[in-house]
């Protein structure tokens, strides 16, 4: 069951799926949108994903959902050999008009029926051990095989409308999904009518809840056993619990070594300082700071163009002398919650008057671009895809008014008021 | 009250459009939860418990009577009818969904208000005393400065990812009621030689785990110099500011750590190279701004009351007046504040219908504008005291003329264990308790003025550090416990509180608060000498041996 996605690879399983950021899934539909809830768990756990569905009075509608997405989905039925007759002929005729192509019965292992009830009424006696074996175990089992699964779960029931989110991480490190969970009777029955979908046969009848034959009549009893059992798997209702402190995979790599300078982007010609390069022969090399000052006088005699790689920790004061010998200084945003660079930019380009290239390298986002650039910044080595992607579109994500004046050239002009300055035009 | 100018709606609108974009990336999955967290929060949007909850700026706490009704609308459209006034002089919705948002955030850009800043390691919403261009002891009213600080720190390119959270609270009175020794930076009023006014700067204050009482660093910047030296200040924390543990980032550990003279140094080494340059404020624009805060066109009204008289014809109303009502430096006029803590009642909830009352009662009683107090409560600026019959009578209809202000029962109570992930202990049922074991408003007058502080964890969201009782939820072996504190004032005598003993149980706590209570009453040197100066002369001594007994 391992999971399609490359995220997180060798994080712990649990760690994998908080990566998922459970709790900011739950924000992230509108309560009725119950396709967005099923799309999205299908495309964070492609092929993973099972539906359970009792094929009672209101599956058909999100077994309608599930045929629209995929078909060929993973659809499991609890066969617990107690089913009326009309339940079993509506799986077939509901899988048929719907085109569902993977339906799965699960049955109760035969050994377990011969030793607990070989009489067929243990449903009588001890209805939870009926259950049990009949629905949780070959429930269990099956689930075994998957990274999460879809319920029809609906939480009109309770008053609390904090109590079933979309997305659940269970106990057992699996995500559980509840695309209804905000629906009611009537926005079920409004579905099934928009589209037409085939009524449970029993349903004309006045059946609501439809479980096993032997208990519909004390169905509540038997499925509260059921579900409380269920709930009992995962009863700290971990789903909205957890911390959204979720390690995410760092963004990949970018093939070509590009940069983005004066609107687009560029072949870049400079490199990153490597262990064992010589000091008096590199040229279009970051320097790390420390290592220029290490060998401070060979460097300042080497004719080639060189640029100065500045750290967030680095004492840019140690160097200003000297940048002018530099035609290009980069500065590292080894994490782009890590704002010292921004002081260092305004430094450099402000106090000490630097006016060559300033690039930031690292985990640069379209969202500090604007902040970068207003700081001195002028070249972006980006790594992130859709970063990388705004820029190209020359979507720089500039503010069209700025509230301080900051940088060389951000001073109030004409009639303008202190402190407001018109944002760059381009 | 300050009025945006094209710039301001340019601003905030631009900042609405483009948190609907990175909503909108979210939700396709271009962003992931990492990379929208910094986003989200410097919108104020936290991720909670349960639900996202949305942060709402008050700058300096400052509201008309439009934007009230702009939040209970949204209160009612957006939430589940009410919402929570911090602390923070902000309000919080706490059930918004994500998609709503941006509406909501152009909902509030309708009213001159968003939520940038209100959350995120960012500078945040500067706070002030809720009686500012009111109180009869102010020196200058800080708000055109707080304005101009507002207007400096708006998405500022280089203090948007400091390593931590960084507030600033100005007070022009010296009776400080914005708690400006406990902000990251306090600012004072204050006068040089030439008798001039000016600022002196407090740094490093703070509560959570570690509290510290804000330095003076600077005894006197003057006005054209404010912004250059609070530039100067934030540059040095955000270069030298830890970023390796989170407890240990804000600005008051590297003062503590690096020295206050070390960090003067390098504040006053940047600043000489800052000052005269184009963050200068010309005293032009300190006028043009100061011109939004002018007073109001008070009237020539009748001054006072025979509270005498009221007490005997109506106990209640006098009671709402001694202790709700504060000295206007305009005759004739009080300041007012309505008390969000009834008995029983979370504090500083307000309902959507409360909003609209309180609205109204603004408009019609104190020139429409409205204050939220750091206390928690709300204050109705400018009240003539001719009018003040009719606004009690209107705040009794609407179940807000709880006449507690400065009581034992006006406390402030974090969310505790009842909402709050990280809290160790439950907070608001120890109010309530206490709140009913002092409801009796005679025996509140007999104790007179004394702050409660309760707080569910060390992170000290309720001030427990700064309560003259201080009650501190911790954990012992699984066990919810309280330990109680003495001797915290928030003001400019600040102190922090010190522990008393070993923790209580939750049922032993009101009895430890009403053995307090009792010892202060016994020892008092007279009935004006309030708890906290009592404290001030005994020390802790009698109030511990009258609680854990002498050893
Ligand atoms: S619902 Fe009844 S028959 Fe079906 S498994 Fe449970 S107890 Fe057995
Ligand atoms: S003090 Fe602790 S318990 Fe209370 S709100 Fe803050 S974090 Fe939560």
């Amino acid at each position: 069951m391992a999971l399609a996605d490359p995220l997180g690879a060798g994080l712990p399983q649990s760690d994998r799926l908080r990566a998922f950021g459970i709790v900011a899934l739950n924000g992230m539909f509108d309560e009725m949108d119950a396709n967005g809830v099923l799309r999205q768990a299908v495309e964070l756990l492609p092929g993973d994903i099972a539906i359970v569905s009792s094929f009672g009075a209101d599956s058909a509608v999100i077994l309608h959902m599930v045929a629209s997405i995929d078909p060929g989905l993973p659809v499991l039925f609890l066969e617990t050999g107690k089913h009326f007759a009309e339940t079993l002929d509506y799986v077939e005729t509901l899988s048929r008009h719907l085109g569902l192509t993977n339906v799965r019965a699960l049955r109760p292992d035969p050994e377990d029926v011969r030793r607990f009830d070989p009489n067929g009424d243990l449903w009588e006696t001890d209805p939870d051990s009926c259950c049990h074996i009949r629905k949780t175990e070959p429930l269990d089992l099956a689930l075994a095989g998957f990274g999460g699964w879809v319920t029809g779960r609906k939480r009109f029931q309770t008053a609390d409308r904090g109590v079933l989110p979309h997305f659940e991480l269970t106990s057992d490190d699996r995500i559980k999904v509840n695309p209804l969970a905000y629906w009611n009777d009537s926005d079920i029955a409004a579905y099934r009518k928009a589209h037409d979908l085939p009524e449970h046969p029993l349903y004309a009848e006045g059946f609501r809840s439809i479980g096993c034959a032997s208990c519909t009549s004390v169905v509540a009893e038997g499925e509260d056993a059921r579900s409380g059992r269920w709930r009992g798997r995962n009863k700290t209702e971990c789903g909205i619990h957890f911390d959204v402190n979720a390690r995410i995979a760092r963004p990949l790599p970018v093939a070509e070594a590009t940069v983005f300078s004066n609107g687009r982007f560029i072949a870049d010609p400079w490199r990153d300082w490597a262990e064992g390069d010589a000091a008096d022969g590199v040229r279009y090399t970051h320097v790390p700071l420390p290592v220029f000052l290490e060998h401070r006088e060979t460097f300042l005699k080497n004719p080639h163009p060189l640029g100065l790689l500045v750290a967030p920790g680095d004492a840019i004061e140690s160097v200003a002398g000297d940048l002018g010998r530099f035609a290009s200084v980069a500065i590292a945003f080894p994490a782009f919650t890590d704002g010292r660079g921004y002081s260092t930019a305004r430094l450099v380009t402000e106090r000490y008057g630097f006016v060559g290239e300033v690039r930031a390298v690292g985990d640069v986002l379209i969202d500090q671009i604007r902040l970068m650039r207003r700081c001195g910044i002028t070249a972006f080595v980006v790594a992130h895809e859709p970063t990388r992607a705004a820029l190209a579109d020359g979507r720089l994500g500039d503010l069209p008014v700025y509230l301080q004046p900051v940088g060389r050239d951000e001073v109030p002009v004409g009639s303008r008021r202190f402190l407001r300055r018109a944002g760059p035009s381009a | 009250m300050y009025r945006y100018d094209e710039f301001d709606h340019g601003f905030v609108k631009a900042r609405t459009e483009e948190f609907r974009d990175q909503v909108e990336r979210r939700v396709a999955g271009q962003l992931n939860e990492d990379q929208f967290r910094p986003l989200r929060l410097m919108n104020g949007l936290y991720l909670q418990l349960h639900a996202y909850m949305l942060r709402v700026a008050i700058p300096y706490g400052t509201l008309s009577a439009t934007q009230m009704r702009r939040l209970a609308h949204i209160a009612r459209t957006y939430d589940r009818g009410y919402g929570h006034f911090t602390t923070r002089q902000n309000i919080q919705f706490n059930w918004p969904r994500l998609k709503d948002v941006p509406a909501i955030l152009d909902e509030l850009a309708g009213v001159e208000m968003h939520a940038i800043q209100t959350s995120g390691n960012c500078i945040r919403n500067v706070t002030t005393d809720a009686f500012a261009g009111a109180a009869a002891d102010e020196v200058i009213d800080p708000r055109p400065v707080a304005e101009i600080i507002r207007q400096w720190s708006s998405v500022h390119p280089e203090f948007t990812y400091l390593p931590r959270k960084f507030k600033i609270a100005i007070t022009g009175a010296p009776n400080d009621r914005a708690a400006v020794k406990f902000h990251d930076i306090g600012l004072m009023a204050s006068a040089n030689a030439q008798g001039e006014i000016g600022w002196a700067v407090h740094v490093g204050g703070g509560m959570g785990r570690t509290p510290m009482i804000g330095k003076l660093i600077n005894g006197f910047v003057p006005h054209a110099d404010l912004l250059a030296y609070l530039e100067s200040i934030l540059r040095v924390y955000n270069r030298y500011g830890r970023r390796d543990n989170k407890y240990k980032a804000r600005v008051k550990i590297l003062v503590h750590e690096e020295g206050l003279d070390a960090i003067r140094d390098q504040v006053e080494a940047e600043f000489e190279a800052a000052r005269g340059g184009v963050l200068t404020l010309p005293q032009t624009e300190l006028d043009r701004i100061a011109a939004y805060f002018v007073p109001p066109e008070f009237a020539e009204v009748a001054t006072e009351f025979d509270l005498e008289v009221e007490r005997r014809r109506d106990p209640a109303f006098a009671r709402f007046v001694e202790n709700n009502s504060f000295p206007h430096r305009q005759p004739g006029y009080a300041s007012v504040t309505v008390s969000l803590k009834p008995v029983g009642g979370a504090p500083g909830d307000a309902s959507a219908e409360q909003m609209d009352v309180l609205a109204d009662l603004a408009k019609k009683y104190s020139f429409g504008e409205l204050r939220v107090s750091h206390e928690q409560n709300i204050v109705l600026p400018h009240v003539a005291i001719s009018d003040l019959r009719d606004l009690h009578a209107g705040l009794v209809a609407a179940g807000l003329a709880t006449g507690n202000i400065g009581s034992i029962t006006d406390m402030i109570a974090c969310p505790g264990l009842d909402y709050c992930a990280l809290a160790n202990a439950r907070s608001i049922p120890v109010a309530q308790e206490l709140s009913r074991r002092f409801a009796d408003p005679a025996r509140q007058k007999q104790i007179g003025p004394l702050k409660i502080k309760i707080s569910g964890c060390i992170n000290a969201c309720g001030h427990h550090h700064v309560g003259h009782i201080g009650i501190l939820g911790v954990e012992k072996k699984g066990t919810e416990l309280y330990q109680i504190t003495i001797g915290g004032d928030a003001t400019e005598q600040a102190s922090i509180g010190t522990i008393l003993g070993p923790g209580l149980s939750a049922e032993q706590v009101p009895g430890a608060v009403e053995t307090l209570v009792d010892t202060y009453l016994l020892a008092r040197a007279s009935p004006e000498e309030s708890f906290i100066a009592a404290h001030r002369r005994l020390g802790d001594a009698p109030f511990k041996e009258a609680l854990y007994g002498s050893r």
